[in-house]
Order: structure tokens, then sequence, then C-alpha cells
């Protein structure tokens, strides 16, 4: 089979179509697909900051209204905590909006590769950013949470579970703990079933190239 | 920088057959070739405002297609996943002039194509597309010696797998 033979085939083979593109009718179609993408992400965004925000007006609320000392102080512990947790989520969406199609296949490698390795940082460490603090802001709520007789504070909505004993506090620490415990492998899980494997798909790619 | 829509009406006529062949390599099921070049085409129009003439436009193509293909190929665009067809690009088939045995060499040739790893599928490519190892070295990054190593190497693989099949 000659040299010649191969190109020509690979010639032919764009065709068996008539490629027709309407330029302007293309334009608009695109403009409209911009819109429906940033509609999208800016509807993703509200929707992970309102949590924290939601967060954040909650435990304001909190810290304002109980009057035991070691509550109100994980209080705002949680509302530093969710400030941080939506700081964090800007920066991980920022980088991995940062797409670069227009570099060299070897760049690209080594571009997606670092989004996906930060990807893998993020959803390994979630232990640190995330379940941890959390669990340690809402262990410190519960276990701040006295009698309110001895504050003369009077709520009718509390008034019904406090004052708590040691061995609910324990119960509301222990069911906390599977909870995070459940976030934290539901994250490793989706850096070892979703982001590893194309890690090393690309890895594989690289070592190919050195090596070849 | 060129980001005008003549510019973009100008890249397409002159690259959309370049494109549509390499994605009919790089397409496989349920992402159809169709697909990808609207993709490939979507962030051509995309990148353009930021295109510094750095390189040459076509090079400059080459680059988007192949990262869009093999994106795609690895299962990275997550925002393809539900392909909605542009009304503006029209594929209609050319029946009278397609030769049967054509059709089938491709087939073949893309089968072997299949093979290769996925840096040599886009030497081999940019290859068949008669670029010089100079601009396939500015498209993948790799050097101009190791392109022509690589390219020694690819076509002794190829041959071997298409002979066969065509003979």
């Amino acid at each position: 089979m000659l040299e010649q033979e191969l190109k020509n085939i690979w010639e032919n083979s764009s065709k068996t179509a008539q490629i027709s593109i309407e330029t302007d009718q293309l334009i608009n179609e695109f403009d409209t697909k911009m819109t429906r993408i940033q509609k999208n992400i800016r509807i993703r965004d509200v929707r992970e900051i309102s949590a924290s925000v939601i967060g954040i007006l909650i435990f304001s609320f909190f810290a304002y209204e109980i009057p035991f000392p070691i509550t109100k102080f994980s209080c705002f512990l949680s509302i530093l905590w969710f400030i941080y947790v939506i700081y964090k989520f800007r920066k991980s969406k920022l980088q991995n909006s940062n797409e670069e199609l227009s570099l060299s296949l070897k760049e690209q490698l080594v571009h997606k590769k670092n989004l996906l390795q930060q990807q893998v940082k993020l959803l390994d460490s979630v232990v640190y950013w995330y379940a941890g603090p959390s669990f340690i802001t809402n262990a410190i709520f519960i276990f701040g949470l006295e009698n309110p007789v001895d504050y003369n504070w009077n709520n009718k909505l509390t008034d019904f579970f406090l004052p708590l004993t040691i061995h609910d506090k324990i119960g509301m620490l222990i069911g906390l703990s599977f909870f995070y415990l459940f976030v934290v492998w539901v994250n490793k899980r989706g850096a070892r079933k979703g982001v590893q494997p194309i890690l090393k798909n690309i890895e594989a790619i690289q070592q190919k190239i050195k090596n070849e | 920088m060129i980001h005008s829509q003549n510019s973009f009406d100008q890249i397409l006529k002159e690259n959309k057959h370049k494109i549509y062949r390499i994605c009919k390599i790089y397409a496989s099921t349920p992402i159809e070739p169709q697909d990808l070049f609207q993709e490939v085409v979507f962030q051509v129009w995309k990148s353009l405002p930021n295109f510094k003439e750095k390189s040459s436009i076509d090079t400059w193509v080459y680059r988007i297609t192949l990262n869009v293909c093999l994106r795609s190929k690895m299962k990275l665009d997550k925002t393809n996943q539900k392909t909605i067809r542009f009304d503006a690009i029209q594929f209609i088939p050319v029946t009278e002039t397609i030769n049967p045995l054509d059709e089938e060499k491709f087939k073949y040739l893309k089968e072997c194509i299949e093979t290769l790893n996925e840096s040599d599928t886009s030497i081999i490519v940019l290859s068949l597309d008669e670029l010089s190892y100079k601009e396939i070295a500015e498209i993948t990054g790799l050097s101009e010696n190791h392109i022509a190593v690589k390219m020694k190497r690819i076509r002794k693989k190829l041959f071997a797998c298409l002979t066969p099949k065509i003979n």
C-alpha cells in the first residue's frame, strides 16, 4: 500500500458530506448557548452560595439569641467557617473554569493534569476544610448548651429540648460523627472513582509521549 | 486580534473539512462526528477573541480541534454530555460521488488509527493532512526530532495494520 493511497483515503473522508454553515445564524445560536451556559453557572453559584449565606444568617441569629457563652463562641466559628467555604468554592470554580484549548497537546495535558490534581486535593482534604471544622463547631455548639434557667432565658422553642443531658449530647455527637464520616467517604470516593482514573489516563499519555 | 465575524467565517470556510476529518477519527458512540465538529466550531468562536497571533491561525485551529477531540475521548467534557445540534450547521450526505470502496477503506483506516495511543493518533491525523514535522511539533508541543522518530514507528504500525485489510 502506498503512502499516497493512504492520503487519498484521508482526503476523501470529508467528501461524504457537504458541510453547510450559515454563519449569521450560527453566531446567534452560539450567543444563545453562551447565555444559557452563563445562566446555568449563575444559578449554580447562587445555589451554592445561598446555602452558606443561609447558614451565616441562622448562626448570626443563634449568636445573638442564645445566652450560653460556649455556644455563642461556636456560632462565631461557624460563621467564619461558612465564609471560608464560600471562598473555597469560588477559588476552586475559578481554577476549573480556566480552560485553555489553544495550548499545544503537551501543554494541554499538563494544564488538565494540574486542574485534576487540584480537584483530587480538594476532595481528599474535605476532612480538613469541610467535615472536620464543621464537626468541631457543631460539637462545641452542642456541648455549650446549658440550662436556660441558669441564664433566665425564656424561649418557647428550646424549652422543649433544653437542658440536654450528657447522654443526649453524646448521642447527638455520635450521630454527627456518622454524618460527617459519610460526607468524607462520598468525597473521597468521588476523587477515587471520578477523577483519579482520568488523571492516571493523562499520566499514561504523558509517559508514552516521554518514552517513545 | 482577529475576532470579527468575517474572520470566523473565513476560518470555517478554510478549515471545516480538516476539522470534520479529525472529528470522524475521534468520534465514538454515542458522540457523532457532527457533535464533535460543532463543539470544535463553538470553541473556535469562543476562543477567537483571545487569539494572539503567536501561531498561525491554522495551527491554532488544529490545536483546538485536537484538544476538544481528546477531551471528548477522555470524557473530560461534562458540558457536552447532552448535545444540542445547531440548525445553522447542516451535513448533507453526498451519495452520488461516494465510492463504497473508499468508505470501506476509511473504516479500516479508522480502525487502525484507533489501535494507536492518543499522542500517536494526533500525530498521524496531522501528518495525513500533509503538515510538516515543524507544524506538527508546534501543534503537539513535541520536538521535530521526536515527531520524526515517532512517525517512522507509527507509519510502520499503520501500514502493517492496513495493508492486509485493504488488499
